[in-house]
């Protein structure tokens, strides 16, 4: 059972977001998290040649390689590796929308970052295949799929690179994506899904159709999620600089209830087509999106 | 109208500037914020500026309005008068503030009693607070508001007038405004608060209710001053059951001039006599009585010449020792250092040569012959009386009737009809009303006017004229006319021993010195003065002041002792069934408000 946050404070967004590079980010994310589990999730569900390694009296008998044995007249145990057969694709929004965030908080793009970041690390880490996919209307970088050892440090520079881009249209980089795939994997979906919900649920579930699973992390920031404003203020839209003049007292009600509207309808939507939803506050430990995420890859194989 | 029980809390108002200068102040300027979901925010009911600039103003209002209306609600306003009300009973409350009620503890059971009367008065009467002495005042219009009421019998204090109980009820009767109502007179029911033959009249349907504040407490009155050549004599009235013995203090000028002690009998008076020439201009007598009435512990005189009137007896000829040989030792009466009055004559035909400042000097004239009196000095009379002075007129056969009516002004009322040759026909006098300030002196002893036998007597009568003594005939016999600002006192018979033997009765010297007084009491230039006839501007405080003869020729500035009426000193009382007789209920308001307003103009000074 994990740990409560609080006694694990490396996961704190707070603290995450003082440490340095995106690896180290990763880093700390993925050991702290799984420093705090009781066992471990992944074991062994297939396996491939590593290397050979002399037998050691205790080793399994049926490990040794008898063959070597017959070439060599030494006893070589022959180690195996676990191997995935999962892709996992990345789709990290860079939209503008993604760059608010509080004073007190990571904005959303650097929570969604750090977020990629920890589950690139972890699948990496399992040996599972990890690609990236940034986009805002349109796929602004994708890193493909792989399990290389190296791969991992390719898409932190990625992710390092990034920066908010324009516009979100997240149906159209969805559709597009799921058109590409022809292996079966996971799709996880970080954003903050400000757009139209119809095409977005559509878009996922252009996934499920091809049988691919997705995790869908919709990332907001706190304040988005309790207007705590009280001076009336002029906002200005991050994506269209569109400005509208509001009293926070006199919209909060009908805002938070928009909201939470449309937080209900893609947990319930998404829900019903068999997508995991998770729902992220910005001020809230990285946890539970890696916890989300290992549920859903355990279901997928 | 709308008023204020408090208004010095309307100050507080000013707070109202706080919120304003706050808003002023605290003006932030308008903050910007990128924002993700604005769309979300798109279909909120986003409240514009202009809406929420108005909303803003009308905040601001309310706040100020909030300090206003409580700076408002601490003033305690309240609306004087309302058509709602006006169909509304009404209870009018009337205090009285003469100065019998300044005996220690006697006004504040006054106040008692007429908060007790307040809190008496059926719900949904309208209250109504006239306070009264020599003249009425309204302390508190009729209004719903009995704690305004309340306040204003508080503020009441009593003053320095006398009782008059007409005042009272004509000001009450005037705020009832022809509403059906009750009259609650709150006095100590003193006699002399009804002057002789006064009466009051309310519009039908008043109740009037009386609560008695008590009998006087024992007192000691100061009720004369005389100043003579060679002494000061005080009358000091005992009014109480008890023999006393009264210590008397004289100051002349402020400076302590001597002391005397007076025995004093129940209910009597004595004179304290103070020896030695008054040297000064002005002369205090006052008595200790702490437990008493205090307004009349101290009386006033002018010392001088002017409290030795002259007195213009006009003859034929001019000769008093032929022609008013009684008349002139009456008024000389005493020695020759103090005799009441100087005596002066004049011929009827000389007078016409008079100035009017020449006759203006006289205290009084008493006119005993018509004979040589032609037009000029007919308008010279006229125009004395006219002023402020006081005329005598002995209608003897050397008084002619037509020439009588031009003597006290065009306006004048007055006729006279002297029948000569007739039979005679013996006949005695009996005043009306011995509160007359003329039979005043006689109130005990009024019946030794029936020892005079007149002979003779003109028929005399005018329809402003107001009987005073009639003849056992039923004849008048002295009437009081008014002329001007001035009064007139005819005589139905002569002064000189002809028509009647009154020169040879005791009464007749007493009798012509308080018809003098009292027809010089009207003069601008008489000395001593009530509080109730104090000239124009004048304060109602008992005193020496000097006063200007306000342009009237012959009268500069001059000393005058201001006194309460020793009247008041009186303890007599009257029942409530007597006061209630006193009041005549009229069916006609207006009738009630015009006889109270004839009632007030006749109203003996």
């Amino acid at each position: 059972m994990p740990r409560p946050a609080r006694d694990r404070p490396f996961l704190d967004p707070t603290v995450v977001a003082r440490l340095g590079t995106l690896e180290l980010k990763a880093r700390t994310i993925v050991e702290g998290f799984l420093s705090g589990l009781h066992r471990s999730p992944f074991k062994g569900f297939s396996v491939e040649f590593a290397e050979y390694r002399q037998y050691i009296p205790g080793d399994a008998l049926s490990t040794i390689d008898w063959k070597v044995y017959a070439r060599s007249d030494r006893y070589y145990v022959k180690k195996f590796e676990e191997e995935t057969n999962l892709d996992c694709h990345l789709l990290l929004d860079v939209s503008g929308s993604m760059a608010y965030g509080s004073h007190h908080a990571l904005s959303k793009f650097e929570y969604g970052g750090c977020l990629a970041a920890a589950l690139g690390y972890l699948m990496n880490r399992q040996r599972d295949a990890v690609g990236l996919t940034a986009f805002d209307e349109n796929i602004v970088t994708m890193l493909p799929v792989s399990s290389r050892p190296g791969h991992l440090l390719a898409l932190l520079v990625t992710l390092d690179r990034l920066q908010c881009g324009r516009k979100t249209n997240v149906a159209k980089p969805l559709n597009l994506l799921a058109d590409t795939l022809t292996k079966r994997g996971i799709v996880v979906l970080i954003s903050d899904l400000l757009d139209n919900p119809d095409e977005i649920i559509r878009g996922l579930k252009h996934f499920q159709f091809r049988g691919i699973d997705v995790i869908v992390f919709h990332v907001l920031d706190h304040d988005e999620i309790e207007f705590p404003f009280d001076r009336a203020t002029r906002f200005e839209d991050l994506e269209t600089s569109e400005e509208i003049m509001a009293v926070p007292g006199a919209v909060r009600g009908h805002y938070l209830r928009e909201i939470g509207a449309l937080i209900e309808r893609y947990r319930r939507e998404l829900g019903a087509s068999g997508i995991d939803y998770q729902l992220l506050d910005t001020n809230r430990p990285l946890e539970l999106a890696l916890l989300s995420y290992l549920s859903t890859r355990s279901r997928a194989l | 109208m709308l008023s204020f029980l408090s208004p010095l809390f309307l100050a507080g108002a000013a707070a109202a500037a706080v919120p304003i200068v706050l808003h002023l102040l605290k003006r932030e300027p308008e903050a910007r914020m990128k924002w993700a979901a604005v769309r979300l925010l798109k279909r909120a009911p986003v409240e514009h500026t202009a809406r929420r600039h108005l909303r803003e103003l009308i905040l601001l209002a309310l706040r100020v309005a909030a300090f206003v209306l409580l700076a408002l609600a601490f003033a305690r306003p309240f609306f004087a008068t309302g058509a709602a009300v006006a169909s509304s009973s009404v209870t009018i409350v009337a205090l009285d503030t003469s100065y019998s009620l300044s005996a220690p503890g006697r006004f504040e059971r006054a106040r008692q009693l007429a908060k007790d009367a307040i809190a008496r008065a059926p719900a949904g009467d309208l209250v109504g607070v006239v306070s009264f002495a020599d003249e009425a005042e309204i302390l508190a219009k009729p209004g719903a508001d009995r704690v305004l009421a309340a306040a204003a019998i508080d503020e009441a204090a009593p003053g320095f007038g006398a009782t008059r109980y007409r005042a009272a009820l004509s000001a009450a009767s005037q705020n009832l405004d022809g509403r059906r109502g009750t009259i609650v007179v709150v006095t100590d029911l003193q006699e002399n608060g009804w002057d002789a033959g006064d009466h009051a009249s309310v519009p039908a349907g008043t109740t009037i209710q009386l609560a008695d504040v008590g009998a006087l407490p024992p007192n000691l009155a100061v009720t004369a001053v005389r100043t003579l050549a060679d002494r000061v004599v005080a009358t000091i009235h005992n009014g109480g059951a008890r023999p006393r013995d009264a210590r008397v203090h004289l100051t002349i000028d402020g400076r302590p001039a001597g002391d005397a002690i007076v025995s004093l009998g129940p209910n009597q008076s004595a004179d304290a006599t103070f020896a030695g020439a008054p040297r000064g201009s002005s002369a205090a007598v006052a008595v200790d009585d702490p437990g008493g009435i205090q307004a009349d512990n101290v009386r006033y005189a002018v010392l001088g010449g002017t409290s030795r009137p002259t007195v213009l007896v006009v003859t034929g000829s001019g000769d008093l020792g032929r022609e008013a040989f009684y008349v002139q030792h009456a008024l000389a009466a005493g020695t020759a250092a103090n005799a009441a009055f100087q005596v002066a004559s004049v011929g009827g035909a000389p007078l016409a040569a008079w100035t009017d400042d020449r006759l203006a000097a006289h205290a009084a004239v008493l006119l005993l012959s018509t004979r040589g009196l032609e037009r000029r000095g007919r308008e010279l009379l006229a125009s004395y009386a006219q002023n402020g002075g006081g005329i005598f007129i002995a209608a003897g056969p050397d008084v002619d009737g037509d020439v009588v009516g031009d003597v006290l002004g065009a306006g004048s009322t007055l006729r006279m009809v002297t029948v000569n040759g007739t039979r005679p026909a013996p006949r005695a006098l009996a005043p009306g009303d011995v509160r007359h300030p003329v039979f005043q002196a006689f109130a005990g002893s009024s019946a030794t006017f029936g020892l005079v036998t007149f002979q003779n007597a003109a028929r005399i009568g005018g329809s402003a004229c107001q009987t005073l003594a009639r003849f056992t005939t039923g004849d008048t016999a002295l009437i009081e006319c008014p002329a001007g600002e001035g009064r007139a006192l005819v005589l139905a018979s002569d002064l000189d021993n002809r028509w009647s033997d009154f020169p040879l009765h005791a009464t007749f010297v007493p009798f012509l010195h308080e018809v003098v007084r009292y027809l010089a009491s009207a003069r601008a230039h008489a000395s001593d003065y009530v509080i109730a006839d104090v000239p124009p501007g004048v304060k109602r405080v008992p005193g020496v002041v000097t006063v200007t003869g306000a342009g009237r020729a012959g009268t500069g500035p001059r000393p005058i002792a201001v006194n309460v009426d020793p009247r008041e000193t009186d303890p007599a009382r009257m029942s409530v069934d007597d006061f209630q007789s006193a009041v005549t209920r009229l069916k006609d308001a207006g009738a009630s408000r015009r006889i109270a307003s004839i009632s007030g103009s006749t109203r003996w000074r």
